[in-house]
C-alpha cells in the first residue's frame, strides 16, 4: 500500500481506493514516508517495497482478477 | 521482465528436455494458502506440461490448527464468557463433539458467545479498549506473518483485559519434519515469500544444502511463481540445488531485524501441536516471561468435556492432514 500520511507509529495507507490504518511499529529501524509503498499484513507494514515495484505487482493483480472474473 | 507467458514457454521447453522425459512427474510443493491462492486463481495447474505437478504443502494456518485449541476457543466463548475475537477464517472450522453440541466459532456465536471476527491484532486492542471491564481474549492463529504483528501489538503495549490465545506456528519446523520423515513427498519447495519478508531466506537453504531438493523463494503474481518454478525444474535439470530467491524486492538477508527482534521480546519458540500430525518441536510459539499475565491459556485453563475424543483426533471425514502433508489433493 501507498503510505499517505504518518501520525507516530500510525499510517495513513491507499491502494487501489481502499484506505486503511496501518502500524509502522515493525519498520520502526527504517524510514518511512509519505509516498513510500509498504507490505501490509493483518494491519501492521512487515517490509518497505519500492514504488516501481508495488506498481507492477498491482498491474499483474488486476490482470489476474480480471482473468478469472472473465473465466 | 518476463511475462507469464514467456516463463510458461520456457518452463515447457524444459520440461520436455531429456533430463525430465526420464520422469513420470516433477512435484513441487508450496508452504503458503497465499500462493495456492495464486496458482488456483491464474489456473497455473491447466497452464503447466502434465508432467509438473504443483501440491500444496502444510501452508494454511486454518488447516493446521489443532481442533483441541479450537475447542478452548468455544469454551471460553460459551464456559468462560469472554469475548472471543479471531481472524475471519477460523469462524467455521468444526471440532468433534458430540452431535447437536457447539462445534464452531461461528454457532458459539449463536449460542450467545460473544465472537468477533477481525482483521487486525489492531482491532482487538480497540475492542479491549472498549470494554475495559470483561475479559477480551484474541484467538490468535497464523504463522511468522501474523506472529510479529501479534508481537508488535504486545511490545506496544496492551490493555490488563486483553488476553492471547497463541496458535502461531513456524513455517520451517514443519517443512524439515517432512524432509527428515523420508516420505517428503515432493522433489522441489517453493519456499513462502512472506515468511522469508520477516525471517530472512536463511532457514530455507538447508533444502538444497542438507536434502539436495531445489528450492526457490516465491512472491504472489504469477509471474514470480512461475520464475520459481522453471528455476526449481532448471536446478534439477542441471543437478545443482540452490535457494533462489524469486521475491528480491521483498525478502532480504536476515529478513525484517525488527520484526523478529519484536518475536524473541514477546515469544519463545515451543514444540508444538498440528492438526492431524501431531506434536513437532520447536514448531511454534508461546508468550515469554513478562507477557504470560496475557496468556488466555492460563487465564481460562481448559476444563475436560466428558466424551470428546482424545487430543490429536480429527472430525470424521476431515483430510487436513493428508492435505496439509502433500498426500492428497484438495478439493
Amino acid at each position: 500500500m501507498e503510505v499517505l500520511a504518518i501520525d507516530g507509529l500510525m499510517a495513513r495507507c491507499g491502494a487501489k481506493g481502499v484506505e486503511r490504518d496501518v502500524s509502522l511499529f515493525l519498520l520502526q529501524d527504517q524510514t518511512v514516508a509519505p509516498g513510500d509503498f509498504v507490505l501490509v499484513h493483518v494491519g501492521y507494514a512487515i517490509q518497505t517495497i519500492e514504488a516501481q515495484e508495488a506498481r507492477s505487482v498491482w498491474e499483474l493483480l488486476d490482470e489476474m482478477m480480471a482473468r478469472e472474473q472473465t473465466e | 521482465m518476463t511475462n507469464a507467458a514467456q516463463w510458461l514457454a520456457r518452463i515447457r521447453a524444459l520440461a520436455l528436455s531429456p533430463a525430465f522425459r526420464i520422469m513420470p512427474t516433477f512435484r513441487i510443493m508450496n508452504v503458503c494458502g497465499g500462493h495456492e491462492r495464486s496458482i488456483t486463481m491464474a489456473g497455473l495447474r491447466r497452464a503447466l506440461p502434465a508432467s509438473i505437478e504443483l501440491i500444496p504443502g502444510p501452508g494454511c494456518p486454518v488447516c493446521v490448527c489443532p481442533e483441541e485449541l479450537i475447542h478452548h476457543a468455544i469454551q471460553i466463548a460459551l464456559v468462560d464468557r469472554a469475548t472471543l475475537v479471531c481472524f475471519g477464517d477460523m469462524l467455521r472450522v468444526p471440532v468433534n463433539v458430540a452431535k447437536g453440541e457447539v462445534r464452531t466459532l461461528e454457532q458459539a456465536r449463536g449460542a450467545g458467545g460473544d465472537v468477533r471476527p477481525i482483521a487486525s491484532p489492531l482491532e482487538a486492542v480497540r475492542i479491549a479498549r472498549e470494554l475495559p471491564d470483561r475479559p477480551v481474549v484474541f484467538f490468535a492463529a497464523g504463522f511468522e506473518t501474523t506472529a510479529a504483528p501479534v508481537a508488535a501489538m504486545l511490545a506496544e503495549g496492551v490493555p490488563d483485559n486483553l488476553f492471547v490465545l497463541l496458535a502461531t506456528r513456524l513455517t520451517w519446523p514443519v517443512v524439515s519434519m517432512l524432509l527428515n520423515s523420508g516420505e517428503a513427498g515432493f522433489d522441489a519447495l517453493i519456499a513462502p515469500g512472506h515468511v522469508a519478508t520477516v525471517m530472512g531466506p536463511e532457514e530455507w537453504a538447508a533444502v538444497p544444502a542438507v536434502h539436495g531438493k531445489p528450492a526457490a523463494i516465491a512472491g504472489f503474481t504469477p509471474e514470480s511463481l512461475l520464475a520459481a518454478i522453471y528455476s526449481v525444474l532448471r536446478q534439477a535439470a542441471e543437478g545443482r540445488c540452490f535457494l533462489d530467491n524469486c521475491y528480491p524486492e521483498l525478502v532480504r538477508p536476515g529478513g525484517n531485524p525488527a520484526a523478529r527482534a519484536q518475536l524473541a521480546r514477546t515469544m519463545r519458540v515451543s514444540e508444538a501441536n498440528w492438526r492431524g500430525i501431531g506434536i513437532i518441536p520447536a514448531s511454534g510459539l508461546e508468550l515469554a516471561d513478562g507477557w504470560r499475565q496475557h496468556d488466555a491459556a492460563r487465564r481460562f485453563p481448559e476444563v475436560a468435556t466428558p466424551g470428546r475424543k482424545p487430543a490429536g483426533g480429527m472430525p470424521p471425514g476431515c483430510g487436513c492432514a493428508g492435505v496439509v502433508l502433500g498426500r492428497l489433493a484438495a478439493d
